[in-house]
């Protein structure tokens, strides 16, 4: 009994031992919350941190930091010479990549954010319409801490699928599939704050173009089912009775259809059916008349299919899948047809149809 | 008089010698080396593992359930057996040893970058130690609760739900990949480990069901394998999983929780208790053979045991040397887990014959 007592003191002393190797000292941490990285003119990037101060002698709220460099991690090894901190990227949340770095590709950058085992596949991807070091260097002062007001911001909008929310996982993921092509929401400062500006596509890692903020939910549709939503319909241009409707709860699903026509064409139908419930409406119908609220229903439907058809005649232009009907052709064709198919030169040609069909479900408490 | 195993300890503790170190790696090796739904290679695989089983089986009928150790020496003289049993011996101490070191190495990268491996290594051994030098019946009640300490992170696999997608697991089957014998021996040996269950049959009685609790146990391995990987399929693309390089933490790191982010360090943890049960078995087959060699107490020998693969594990330091190492043991353990039970068929067939022979 003696002996296994010496032993499992040991074991506990070694355990204890072990402790004094690796020390990370909360204080003298450095959790490195955003980053952000721009590409210059020539050719090298710079790269911005910013952490949260926990030292109470210190009245700011963060500390930013700053330098050029060829990589992530060689920055951050500059950035070190720089604070009394040690920096670590385990608390990573958001990175911001500025317009410059997102054009010539994110891939080569995504690297270090991958093969580091301490960043999270959780760590959101942002776009800035602009200068992302700008961004995030300046102090919004109605606003947490930038970083972390952009990482509220974009998680917020996500839920309500204005725009998607983008992951290390969500990012590499879809670059990885060949029938989609990824996407990432973009901000652009405001003066006084910050704004979603839409949705970032991409052709590979490389930004091509962006969807507006008031198309972002229409493109939800497309790209897959999800619950959460909002959106204010413009009915005055289309219909004689009705001027606005606000639509919440939207819950929405997709259903793709392939079809291989004789002549070699491809036909993709999407049919998108939305639950909603009536926030707001401006218009003569009464909703609880059955056929005046079931023409409302088919006036939004239409708007809402004509705009998806835009949607699509946009994408099909820019000749990018962002919603991956690559993928539904991909599982409706045999391996080796689908490896001779070059998707990105055939994707434009696909005949693509979409419609929407809404269905109120509620009202409120007006009639 | 000495407990027997019941069926269902028997089942656990093959689960939990086999899922191992290469159920982190899983996933990768199937999109490798199968590449679209590699997830249903498990299914031959698993079979063929049971085939194998079903040879040791036979083993066990044919001796009535006599040790292996014992009908070999019946028959064959010592001195070609010794240099055979130390073959064995060692390579089995030696799987242990490194399957606790490509342990360690991984844990280091994640949470201790810079610490000293073979630390957390030595203090792993000792909790072999304590654990090997029980009784086999011992070891298969640790396991047990071991078992159960693990068992709950597949209900971890709901978090994945979300993002698990049926279109990304694409209608094609075993597409976009070349299959290599070498390959495909490399995926089977996330089943390797049965063949430990050669030791069990002096602590078996007819109670025990051996042969059915092997495959029990090679059932539940199957089944979480093949779930486990059909998520990760449904979760990645395939084309994605051929470049991590352990699928498994990148799942755990995905998982967040608000107040934490790197969840994989904690979750990781969880994972040493198959690893100890992985490592234990390995060394206590080692030790049992050892044993027949050098009939010296069992703790000097499990002491001299495990130290000797600890100097010998101090040789590959790096992940893709151990791996390496551990992929040529793997070859071992192979040829070992179907040639004894073969070779023992013959050895038996042989007596038997000669005893009718002699009744004549």
């Amino acid at each position: 009994m003696s002996k296994d007592r010496v032993t499992i003191g040991l074991l506990v002393l070694l355990i204890f031992l072990a402790g004094c190797g690796d020390q990370r000292i909360l204080e003298r941490t450095g959790f490195i919350q955003s980053t952000s990285y721009d590409l210059l003119p020539n050719g090298r990037v710079k790269f911005s941190i910013s952490l949260p101060k926990a030292d109470p002698e210190i009245k700011v709220s963060r500390e930013f930091l700053t330098t050029v460099a060829l990589s992530g991690k060689e920055a951050r090894i500059k950035l070190a010479r720089e604070t009394n901190l040690m920096l670590v990227s385990g608390q990573l949340r958001t990175t911001l990549f500025g317009l410059s770095i997102a054009r010539a590709g994110l891939w080569d950058h995504m690297d270090t954010l991958l093969r580091d085992p301490t960043i999270s596949e959780q760590a959101k991807i942002v776009i800035v319409n602009g200068d992302a070091h700008e961004l995030l260097q300046k102090n919004y002062k109605e606003y947490p801490r930038t970083g972390q007001y952009v990482d509220r911001l974009v998680e917020k909008e996500a839920t309500g699928h204005t725009i998607p929310l983008t992951t290390l996982y969500s990012f590499t993921r879809d670059y990885h599939d060949d029938g989609i092509e990824p996407v990432a929401p973009i901000v652009k400062d405001a003066g006084q704050n910050i704004v979603v500006d839409g949705v970032a596509l991409f052709h590979g890692s490389s930004y091509v173009d962006k969807i507006k903020a008031d198309d972002s939910l229409i493109f939800a549709f497309l790209r897959g089912n999800f619950k959460h939503g909002e959106i204010s319909v413009d009915l005055t241009k289309d219909t004689k009775e009705s001027k606005t409707a606000m639509l919440s709860s939207l819950a929405s699903k997709r259903k793709v259809d392939v079809r291989h026509e004789t002549n070699g064409r491809t036909t993709v139908n999407m049919q998108v059916s939305v639950k909603v419930s009536v926030m707001e409406y401006v218009g003569k119908f009464r909703l609880s008349n059955d056929a005046q609220r079931h023409t409302l229903e088919q006036q939004i439907s239409e708007i809402m299919t004509n705009r998806a058809a835009r949607l699509i005649k946009f994408l099909q232009e820019k000749k990018i899948d962002s919603i991956g009907a690559g993928i539904y052709v991909r599982n409706s064709m045999s391996y080796r047809a689908w490896k001779k198919l070059n998707w990105y030169e055939e994707f434009p040609n696909v005949n693509l149809q979409c419609k929407v069909k809404v269905k109120i479900k509620d009202y409120g408490f007006l009639r | 008089m000495q407990e027997k195993l019941s069926p269902f300890h028997v089942a656990i503790l093959v689960y939990m010698i086999q899922s191992g170190i290469v159920m982190y790696r899983l996933p990768q090796m199937l999109a490798e080396h199968f590449g679209t739904n590699g997830w249903l290679a498990i299914i031959p695989m698993f079979l063929l593992a049971s085939a194998n089983i079903l040879l040791i089986g036979a083993v066990y009928r044919l001796g009535n359930g006599v040790s292996i150790l014992v009908i070999l020496e019946q028959s064959i003289p010592r001195f070609i057996l010794y240099p055979f049993y130390l073959i064995m011996s060692c390579v089995w101490a030696m799987i242990g040893c490194l399957i606790s070191k490509h342990y360690v190495l991984i844990f280091q990268m994640v949470a201790f970058p810079t610490t000293n491996p073979m630390i957390f290594k030595i203090a792993l051994d000792v909790l072999i130690f304590l654990l090997m030098t029980k009784s086999i019946y011992n070891i298969s009640k640790a396991t047990t609760v071991f078992f159960w300490m693990l068992m709950w992170m597949v209900l971890l696999l709901f978090f994945f739900y979300k993002d698990f997608h049926w279109s990304r697991l694409t209608p094609f089957i075993f597409q976009g990949s070349t299959l290599t014998i070498d390959g495909f021996f490399n995926v089977y040996s996330a089943f390797a480990g049965y063949s430990l269950c050669l030791f069990l049959f002096p602590y078996s009685d007819k109670k025990t069901k051996l042969i059915k609790a092997v495959l029990a146990g090679n059932l539940i391995t199957a089944i979480v394998y093949i779930y486990f990987c059909f998520i990760a399929f449904g979760f990645y693309y395939y084309e994605q999983l051929k470049t991590l390089q352990f699928p498994l933490l990148n799942l755990l790191a995905y998982i967040q929780l608000p107040f934490v982010q790197a969840t994989e360090n904690l979750l990781y943890g969880f994972f040493m208790f198959s690893i100890i049960i992985t490592a234990v078995m390995y060394f206590w087959s080692a030790k049992e053979i050892s044993k027949r060699m050098f009939p010296i107490s069992d703790r000097l020998l499990s002491a001299i045991i495990l130290v000797a693969a600890l100097g010998f594990s101090f040789i590959p330091d790096v992940i893709s040397e151990v791996d390496q190492w551990l992929s040529y043991l793997g070859y071992a353990e192979l040829a070992l887990s179907l040639g004894l039970p073969l070779g023992l068929i013959v050895l038996l067939l042989i007596v038997r014959k000669r005893g009718a022979a002699l009744n004549e």
